[in-house]
């Protein structure tokens, strides 16, 4: 089954966040990345998130990407924490706030490192006043990039790592929104191939920032159907991060804008939070949010 | 209007010789005009064969399938059903089998295409063409939904690695079959036939030249996406939207013939290679139109043949190698400049020119037939080739101007159709027939005073001398070859293509050994017995009559391929077997971001699925929509409870089901419902039937729609439920082009009657001459409704033509003995003299025309079958119309085409012999 949607938004926030590459003169591509995946790693632990995902059908006016109508906005809550050797496997919740057809939906997903052992998923719905715990059977094969919360991102946009399924090239180094960057080209391999839709990407990494400004993504007879671009870059926490994300497809028309609220990392996250209780017992989260929540003040 | 007939007839006869006086100069420039015309046919042409080039891209019909597909993706997909060898899809084999079959479609780019051959049926594999593959689903991949416990599980209904114990193998099986969700879609009741699924992206990709318009330099993002301050724990931003900016509308790329048929003959290299597990019948747009390739293609054959035939017709019955080069020649330039105008114009051309080079041929033999068939009579007779041609275009000019003017008025009546390509049909086949006439007038002369066969006296030509021989064998020896010739024949070419070359053969030979015999006799019997005569044919004339108003104008996709075809088996046996071979959708569009989360709307949806599946059970297999999901889900939430197997009352419980359905299966319910919850579908698996039964569907379902949705007009005001589906765009379509072709039937016939009156001269003479003109017209269409065949929208369309060329026999006799009547003023020496001269051309065109076209009966495709067979009847019926119909109305009414004091006694009455 598809990997979970917290772990997506914890990835796809931590994705966007890197530490400065000291002393890297003409990094090749591989290590750009690695350099990215290594801070993602650092900077998904105990996080606590507040963000805003809002999709409109779009056009071009005056030379501005506007909204041809108004979005449909979700706002989301996350709290996400790493376990394991290495801290390589991920506890993490994420709780629907808006719109009120969806409030109290709750996602409360393990994900392991180990390629043998199954994501698990426990999905809460408020409605029904039910936990369910989503599993597909063996975890083989056909990921089907998802939807994140029926936006334009999918899973197989804010996923990171494994980069050693792609080939990684630096094409060229030039400017984007006036910063200079790296342009790289990201083709997976066989294998990657089969779980992607995308026959290549070309990211526009910022040198200084480390962050992907512009990345564009190439279907299968080379044609770009999506491009997201980042924007409001800010530095947080001593590291920098593009808080407004927006993907725009470019055959439906559609973008959606992923808007971060609030990112804080370093934030103690007691164990007990990161179970089925969090999404059944609303005054046990409550709780324990209001705990979180006095940490950042 | 005598007088004008008369001198339009001495004009034609100093035609020939004015064009002769600037011989070089006339014959440089219609070359120097054909070269351009040619460069323009070989650097402009745009062929365009997409089905969609038929209708207006505004029409609402293919606006609701770009809607269709700019929301969902392409609806073209291949449902290739297979049919296990060991009688069980289930089995360890045929699982194995189809597992690796789903992976090579599913992930083409690894294949080794030297495991496959290089080509089949001569087009090379091109494992590009696996691009356009969206989704391969099949009982290899497929997943269904489990409650254990407190957990839902979303397993492969076959796991990858396939189970070592026969009784755990015996367990999928049953577990599937009691899948209802894919019975008949992915199996077969009997588990004997199943079926992979292979969704394609064709006609849903952007055209190659589309640029997205945020391409454009110095594009920026409007202020409002960093509109949120930082840190200040805000509730969040709204973006700005403005209502009144232009959403770019993607174009997407149509599909020709050959790209589904490359795109099939792909997928066809990597099935075949499991034909030892498996029988495979595919059905879906790409098969279907690798066999319309096929049928091209063998119509390039037939139409070679159908040239040889004219050629040997033309010079057995000439005798002269001469009557077969001019023509040809004549014929070849009329379609070089009309093909050549038309490109030049930057005009669009479709498969229907194939259409226009029949017409354009029938019409050039017609014309060029009659003008030397008279030729050859006055040379025979003993005239000079200066007198010979003269007279000969005084004698014919007129009645070719008259035939030119109604079959080009007939087949521009078909530019009044809504329909692009029959436009554009409409006024190159005019052009076209204009052309001819042109070159008759203008070519010919020049061609047969460069080179034309002597004077009787002069050397016998080849076919003379062989005649010659013939005549002198003895009458034993004559049968003797004739039955080893029939018994070859009918050896080489089996009993269909060989009673069809015998009869070519037998007709050819009476006809070129007694034609003047029989041209004697015909007044006599006429006049001997004209009642009976006439009686005979107002039977005919009722009968046909009677047999067009039982005719039914159908098109079914398969009944157009012979009993027995690849195509035409595959299709039964998917509607025998699995959920039915064709699908349509409903497209239910509410204008409204999360509409679909409505309660009612969603109950609306689900009471027209039960409707139609009640309702319409003998169309309808199966329906699926969002609302099966959301219900699915309900119950599976609820412990598999059946109660909860309906849609919920309230807009949240809705909204979370599907929040988990998209959890899971995200592709699924991207397919059925769009992002923002506005628009989605109903999907109908329907059998395959003709268009006639879906158009009363179409309109019954429709009715359905509207009553069912009627109460949710103020909740919605804009909702728009609507049919749709490549499928149904087909079978519209067809209904358009029989609705077209009827009327633009009724209007050609009715200007062809108007021209008749004023060329004729008289109400009575235009009437007279257009009841047989009706009869060949009718004979086709009434010998269908007895025999309960269906007109489908092939056969009609070409319907027009043949009858035009059938009517051009009668236009010919009619102009001619008014001509006659007017000079000699003698019902019986007009008449006579008529079936004479006019008798021979008439009978040579019958046979060449009639003969050609009933070659196309042999076509593999039955659109094109039944109209050469039904076509050559009616052109042959056409002929025993002039021969004898009109002589016995000519003596029984005795018309004087307004003719003063014409004598009307009938005196031919003694026997010639």
């Amino acid at each position: 089954m598809k990997k979970v949607t917290c772990l997506l938004l914890a990835t796809a926030l931590s994705s966007l966040v890197a530490v400065p590459l000291v002393n890297a003169q003409q990094p090749s591509g591989r290590e750009i990345m690695d350099l990215v995946d290594e801070a993602q790693r650092a900077t998904s632990d105990s996080a606590f998130n507040r963000m805003q995902l809002s999709t409109c059908k779009f056009g071009v006016k005056d030379s501005r990407i506007t909204c041809a109508e108004r979005a449909r906005v979700k706002a989301l809550e996350s709290v996400g924490k790493n376990y394991g050797l290495n801290l390589k496997d991920t506890k993490s919740i994420t709780i629907v706030l808006e719109p009120a057809a969806e409030r109290g939906i709750g996602m409360l997903s393990f994900a392991y490192d180990e390629s043998d052992r199954d994501n698990e998923t426990w999905l809460y719905l408020s409605a029904l006043g039910r936990v369910k715990r989503i599993a597909s059977g063996s975890s083989d094969d056909d990921t089907e990039p998802a939807s994140v919360f029926g936006s334009e991102f999918t899973t197989e946009d804010t996923e990171t790592g494994k980069l050693e399924e792609y080939q990684i090239n630096v094409l060229e180094q030039t400017t984007e929104s006036g910063r200079d960057v790296w342009k790289i080209e990201m083709i997976p391999n066989e294998e990657r191939a089969r779980k992607s839709r995308y026959s290549r990407t070309v990211s526009y990494i910022d040198k200084e920032r480390f962050v992907a400004l512009r990345t564009e993504m190439y279907d299968q007879y080379g044609k770009e159907v999506k491009r997201l671009l980042a924007s409001k870059v800010e530095l947080v926490n001593d590291v920098w991060v593009a808080r407004s994300l927006t993907m725009m497809n470019l055959v439906t028309n559609r973008l959606s804008n992923m808007a971060i609220l609030e990112i804080n990392t370093g934030i103690n996250v007691d164990d007990e939070f990161l179970t089925q209780r969090t999404l059944t017992d609303v005054a046990f989260r409550e709780t324990e949010l209001e705990k979180i929540r006095s940490q950042i003040k | 209007m005598e007088k004008i007939l008369l001198s339009l007839s001495d004009a034609f006869a100093e035609a020939p010789n004015k064009v002769l006086l600037f011989k070089s100069f006339v014959l440089t420039g219609l070359i120097v005009t054909s070269i351009i015309m040619l460069y323009g046919i070989f650097t402009r042409t745009e062929l365009d064969m997409t089905t969609d080039s038929f209708l207006d891209q505004s029409d609402p019909a293919i606006y609701a399938l770009n809607e269709y597909r700019r929301q969902f993706g392409s609806d073209d997909s291949v449902f290739l059903v297979y049919r296990a060898k060991d009688g069980d899809v289930f089995s360890r084999e045929s699982l194995t089998a189809i597992q690796q079959l789903t992976e090579d479609l599913s992930y083409g780019a690894g294949l080794d295409p030297s495991d496959y051959p290089e080509s089949i049926n001569g087009i090379a594999l091109n494992f590009d063409e696996l691009n356009h593959i969206r989704r391969v689903q099949s009982i290899a991949n497929v997943r269904f939904q489990e409650n254990v416990g407190d957990t839902l599980l979303s397993n492969r209904l076959v796991p990858t690695q396939l189970p070592d114990s026969d009784e755990a193998l015996a367990e999928i099986k049953a577990r599937a079959l009691a899948q209802e969700d894919y019975l008949l879609a992915f199996y077969s009741a009997d588990a004997q036939y199943g079926a992979v699924m292979i969704q394609t992206d064709f006609g849903a990709q952007p055209v190659a030249d589309y640029v997205s318009a945020v391409d454009a330099a110095d594009i920026v993002l409007d202020d409002s996406f960093g509109g949120f301050d930082a840190f200040d724990g805000a509730d969040g931003f709204d973006l700005e939207f403005d209502e009144s900016v232009e959403i770019q509308e993607v174009i997407f790329e149509p599909v020709d013939m050959l790209g589904y048929t490359n795109f099939h003959i792909i997928t066809k290299g990597l099935y075949e290679k499991y034909s030892a597990q498996f029988d495979f019948y595919p059905v879906g747009n790409p098969p279907m139109m690798e066999f319309m390739l096929e049928i091209l293609t063998q119509m390039q054959v037939l139409g070679a043949v159908m040239v040889l035939i004219f050629t040997l017709l033309l010079w057995i019955l000439f005798r002269s190698f001469s009557a077969v080069l001019w023509p040809m020649v004549t014929i070849a330039a009329s379609m070089a400049w009309t093909w050549g105008i038309t490109v030049w114009l930057g005009i669009t051309v479709s498969q229907m020119i194939s259409l226009t080079v029949l017409l354009v041929f029938a019409v050039g033999i017609a014309d060029c037939v009659h003008v030397m068939s008279a030729y050859f009579t006055y040379r025979r007779s003993g005239e000079e080739h200066y007198t010979a041609l003269s007279l000969s275009y005084r004698k014919t000019g007129l009645a070719i101007l008259v035939t030119t003017i109604t079959t080009m008025a007939g087949v521009l009546a078909l530019t009044t159709s809504d329909l692009i390509p029959i436009q554009v049909f409409g006024f190159m086949s005019a052009a076209g027939v204009g052309m001819a006439f042109f070159f008759t007038i203008v070519l010919l002369p020049i061609l047969l005073d460069l080179w034309h066969p002597g004077a009787p006296d002069a050397d016998a030509s080849l076919a003379d001398k062989l005649g010659v021989r013939w005549q002198n064998l003895s009458t034993g020896k004559k049968v003797a070859i004739a039955v080893a010739y029939i018994a070859l024949v009918y050896l080489l070419l089996g009993l269909f293509v060989g009673t069809y070359i015998t009869l070519i053969t037998v007709l050819t030979y009476v006809v070129v050994n007694w034609q003047k015999q029989i041209l004697t006799y015909v007044p006599y019997i006429v006049a001997k017995r004209p009642y009976l005569i006439l009686g005979i044919f107002a039977a005919v004339f009722l009968v046909c009559a009677y047999g067009t108003s039982k005719v039914k104008i159908d098109t079914n996709m398969t009944e157009l391929t012979r009993e027995g075809s690849p195509l035409r088996v595959a299709y039964e046996i998917v509607d025998e077997n699995m959920a039915g071979a064709q699908s349509m959708v409903i497209m239910v569009d509410t204008k409204t971001t999360d509409g679909l989360l409505n309660p009612k709307l969603l109950q609306a949806i689900d009471t027209l699925q039960t409707r139609i599946e009640t309702r319409y059970a003998d169309q309808v297999t199966r329906t699926n929509s969002l609302a099966n999901i959301v219900k699915d889900t309900y119950q599976t939430m609820n412990n598999d409870d059946p109660a909860f197997y309906q849609v919920p009352d309230t807009e949240q419980m809705i909204s979370q089901l599907l929040y988990l359905f998209n959890s899971a299966n995200p592709e699924d319910r991207r397919s059925l419902v769009s992002d923002d919850y506005s628009r989605s579908h109903i999907t109908l698996n329907i059998y395959n039937a003709g268009s006639y039964e879906y158009q009363i569907f179409f309109d019954e379902i429709s009715v359905d729609i509207e009553e069912t949705f009627a109460g949710l007009e103020e909740e919605f005001p804009e909702l728009d439920v609507y049919l749709t589906g490549s499928m149904a765009l087909l079978m519209r379509m067809a209904d358009e082009v029989a609705n077209s072709q009827f009327s633009s039937f009724t209007l050609a016939i009715i200007v062809i009657s108007v021209i008749m009156i004023i060329t004729l001269g008289s109400l009575q003479a235009g009437l007279m001459a257009m009841v047989p003109n009706l009869i060949p017209a009718l004979l086709g269409f009434g010998l269908m409704g007895l025999m309960g065949i269906s007109l489908d929208t092939d056969t009609i369309m070409i319907a027009p033509l043949i009858i035009g060329i059938a009517v051009d026999d009668t236009i010919h006799f009619m102009t001619h003995y008014r001509i006659e009547l007017i000079r000699t003023g003698s019902v019986s020496e007009s008449l006579r003299s008529t079936i004479n001269d006019v008798g021979q051309a008439v009978m040579f065109t019958t046979m060449v025309i009639g003969l050609g076209f009933a070659l196309l009966s042999f076509s593999d495709y039955l659109g094109m079958a039944k109209m050469g067979f039904f076509g050559s009847a009616a052109i042959f019926v056409a002929l025993l119309c002039d021969l004898f119909m009109i002589p016995a109305m000519i003596i029984i009414f005795k018309p004087t085409f307004g003719v003063k004091d014409a004598d009307t006694r009938i005196i031919f009455m003694e026997n010639p012999a």
